[in-house]
């Protein structure tokens, strides 16, 4: 009996960026073998955004608990040890760019043929068979070109920025891991692998299917809301004392609504006929988050989230990572993992939010330096001799990490 | 719609007391092909309350979020607080290998039918909760909201312009972050009771998993902040107007990605090449974020020469990632989204025939797609109550009058 639920599991990941390094990274956390290949050449790009390839926060969360298999893919020596990976591997994820895998034949068609039950996951930013499908995109990109982007502003914004956040990146992700477990409950069932063609521009617009079927049943184009609720108020974002401080606070129904005014001391404004009932809170909503606001910003975000949960309204402080550590929940969730990686030292990262009741998940592993698995993985797996290992290196085959010492 | 065609998860049966916290999580099983009954009360679910609607008319059949999230599901009426009800629900547990629920932590015990109870009546089920805060801890009975969930997730902070409020999200992203992290542990429960037989309780937390499904990276980009000497920018600056600039163009607006020096290189040659644009500190990917304004400043002159799809098209052919900003209305009618015939007929009895947006994969080996509309309330009674449960159609019209069905 295993002793992680995915043990005995192999994945190969092709990756970059974030879709399928999260991709492999939960995989992982559930005990698969995730083996990320790559090179000096082919690095992913997340390597590359700072000094040391092996210093980068995102990087280093995105590929937690993978090992990585430095090998030149461009050298049919390279390709051919690949190859034998791929025959000893129960899934790929790949969300290299346009046909890159293609030009090293390690497509589908071809990867079926030396491994015929493979389920193979492929995550593009416009997905395949269209004219579109080998154009590069980023995540923030693909929210843009779905009209979730142009929904993501205040009204008065004179063009829509969204946030630091690359939606729908961890989203989609999260996606192509149903996806896979999906196939593989299938394939132990039936023996049979599959291909999965993910598009992220179409995982963005299925984060606002409403607003599709607003467009495709009502012929409406909607425009950005900001803070407001069409059918809430008051709903929204309100500054507190402090340096850029802010606190979120929504109000649906007439209970909730009366359960606010007390919280907030039952101020004369609040009995104002204006503020009576949810339709007229929506027609002088101008006014009323005025009036709350007044009362916010002479207090801290937390005391305002504290004082209106504590009378069963919702509001909740606009953290930031800082206050995460300090968020109650989460701590009482043990919702942080601390890492021991060999450049970055200990750092913090959010744990895995699995709970089930009857699988107990290994710890957490630090990402790997860029060939840190290379020699283990061709002597473990392949069988490989010591001279064998050092001659494909000689040829440029083979990537070894140098140790390093932190 | 493909009703008969095979699925990954065809042959699994799901029991869905999801409201908009899981609506979504059940939508992946049943698009996958699980055979999902949405549960709900004789009064239906509140998310058929909730607007917009098909034609602008409130209407229990015409919500465009009951209509979006519910698609490819069965739908009976029960009502769980009933003891008549409670016992029809047993039964269906018996024939179910999921159940998913978002009530508040406790509701469910308080009925009798928490994971305890249900486990005895079989084993093997894999039940489900997501709660805005989780089943235990200093939070767990507060209350949550869209706006709320996603200004605790740490990553709205981050949102809008520098200087302006934080601006909530679209759509209901942590909600659906948690319901995608459920749907992970509901599939893997299903493949390891293969081999073990036995089922699971989880435990979801969407105020945990919104900040992962939404951005991980923001507590290790601070972790690894608070060393001196670490690159910028601080993580929790509203920076989405630096690291994705968009610019006006033409005949809209594009949004530039621009990562690595090759990339800056290859959009100075999209742009012609201006002299400007040159200086070598360009380059820098925090040099320019660092001015973003100026770069701005510097950047609409160019970007206006151009349409959105030229730009879009020049970026590929040159190799930097340019996209042109889509309303919905574009994204629909791109000539991509038409390729892929992303959006499918649905025919729905009141609403009647419209495009739906399908699944965001295509499945070689099964089908993945859409199968039937959402259900209308207590459409799919007679099949369960009668096809399944053993009971007559008067049976029916009597639980339904006595506000069990």
């Amino acid at each position: 009996m295993p002793n992680t639920p995915l043990e005995g599991i192999r994945v190969l990941s092709f990756s970059q960026g974030a879709v399928i390094p999260d991709f492999g990274k939960i995989l992982g956390e559930f005990g698969a073998d995730v083996i990320k290949i790559e090179s000096k050449e082919g690095m992913d790009f997340m390597r590359t955004i700072g000094a040391d390839p092996n210093n980068i926060a995102g990087f280093n969360e995105s590929n937690r608990s993978t090992r990585s298999f430095g090998v030149n893919l461009k050298k049919e020596e390279g390709r051919e040890i690949v190859r034998k990976l791929i025959k000893m591997t129960d899934i790929i994820g790949e969300n290299f760019r346009g046909d890159v895998m293609k030009s090293h034949d390690l497509d589908y068609e071809n990867v079926c043929r030396i491994k015929p039950d493979i389920i193979y996951v492929s995550s593009q930013g416009f997905g395949r068979g269209g004219p579109y499908s080998d154009y590069q995109a980023y995540g923030p990109m693909l929210a843009a070109a779905s009209g979730l982007l142009a929904l993501w502003a205040h009204p008065t914004d004179p063009y829509p920025v969204g946030a630091n956040v690359p939606l729908p990146d961890h989203m989609a992700s999260k996606q192509a891991v149903v996806a896979a477990l999906a196939a593989l409950d299938y394939r132990r069932r039936t023996g049979k692998g599959q291909f999965i063609d993910m598009s992220q521009v179409e995982m963005a617009a299925g984060l606002i299917g409403e607003a599709c079927l607003d467009y495709t049943i009502n012929g409406r184009v909607q425009k950005p809301v900001g803070n407001r609720s069409p059918y809430a108020a008051p709903y929204g974002c309100y500054r507190c004392k402090g340096n850029d401080e802010w606190c979120a606070v929504s109000v649906f129904t007439s209970d909730e609504w009366e359960k606010f005014c007390k919280a907030i001391g039952n101020p004369p404004w609040t009995k104002d006929h204006k503020f009576a009932d949810v339709v007229s809170r929506l027609r002088n909503v101008d006014e009323l988050d005025k009036l709350i606001g007044e009362w916010t910003i002479q207090h801290g975000p937390r005391e305002v989230m504290n004082v209106l949960q504590s009378a069963g309204v919702a509001a909740g402080v606009c953290q930031r990572p800082a206050d995460i550590l300090d968020d109650l929940q989460l701590k009482w969730l043990n919702a942080f993992v601390e890492v021991d990686h060999p450049v970055s030292g200990k750092r913090m990262y959010p744990a895995i939010p699995f709970r089930m009741s009857e699988v107990k998940l290994p710890p957490s592993r630090p990402a790997p330096l860029l060939g840190q698995h290379t020699a283990e993985i061709c002597r473990e797996l392949l069988k490989m001799s010591d001279g064998e290992i050092e001659q494909l290196k000689g040829q440029g085959a083979l990537e070894i990490a140098a140790a390093k010492a932190k | 719609m493909a009703e008969q065609q095979e699925g990954a998860l065809t042959g699994y049966r799901v029991l869905d007391l999801a409201d908009k916290k899981g609506g979504y999580c059940t939508k992946l099983l049943a698009d996958l092909g699980a055979d999902v009954i949405k549960v709900e009360s004789p009064e239906g679910d509140p998310g058929r309350r909730i607007p917009p609607f098909a034609g602008d008319v409130p209407h229990m059949e015409k919500s465009l979020h009951f209509l979006y999230r519910h698609a490819n599901k069965r739908g009976i009426t029960l009502n769980l607080e009933d003891p008549a009800g409670k016992t029809i629900f047993k039964k269906l547990v018996k024939k179910a290998d999921v159940l998913v629920e978002t009530y508040s932590p406790g509701y469910m015990a308080s009925l009798g039918l928490d994971y305890e109870a249900l486990k005895k009546i079989n084993p093997g089920i894999i039940m489900a909760s997501i709660t805005e805060f989780g089943q235990t801890g200093p939070y767990k009975d507060w209350k949550g909201s869209a706006i709320v969930d996603y200004a605790m997730s740490n990553t709205m902070i981050t949102s809008g312009f520098q200087d302006g409020a934080p601006i909530n999200l679209p759509g209901l992203a942590s909600y659906d972050a948690a319901s995608l992290i459920a749907a992970i542990q509901v599939v893997l429960s299903l493949y390891l009771r293969g081999s073990k037989g036995h089922g699971q309780y989880i435990d979801v937390s969407v105020h945990e998993c919104s900040r992962i499904g939404l951005y991980p990276w923001m507590l290790p980009m601070y972790s690894y902040n608070i060393n001196p000497g670490s690159p910028p920018p601080p993580p929790e600056g509203r920076l989405g107007a630096a690291i994705y600039p968009v610019y006006p163009c033409k005949d809209g607006m594009i949004r530039i990605v621009a990562l690595t020096p090759r990339q800056w290189d290859a959009l100075v040659k999209v742009l012609d090449e201006p002299e400007v644009l040159k200086l070598p500190q360009w380059r820098e990917f925090y040099y320019r974020i660092g001015n973003a304004a100026d770069l701005y400043a510097l950047m609409i002159e160019f970007t206006m020469k151009y349409t959105m799809l030229e730009l879009f098209e020049r970026g590929h052919n040159e190799g930097v990632p340019v996209v042109p900003i889509y309303d919905v209305g574009g994204f629909v009618n791109s000539p991509q989204t038409k390729a892929r015939k992303f959006f499918v007929d649905m025919d729905h009895p009141v609403v009647g025939k419209f495009k739906y947006p399908a699944p965001p994969y295509k499945w070689t080996g099964t089908f993945c797609g859409m199968r039937r509309p959402a259900p209308c309330l207590g459409q799919h009674n007679e099949e369960i109550y009668c096809g399944e449960l053993g009971f007559s159609k008067y049976d029916l019209v009597a639980l339904r009058r006595a506000g069990v069905a």
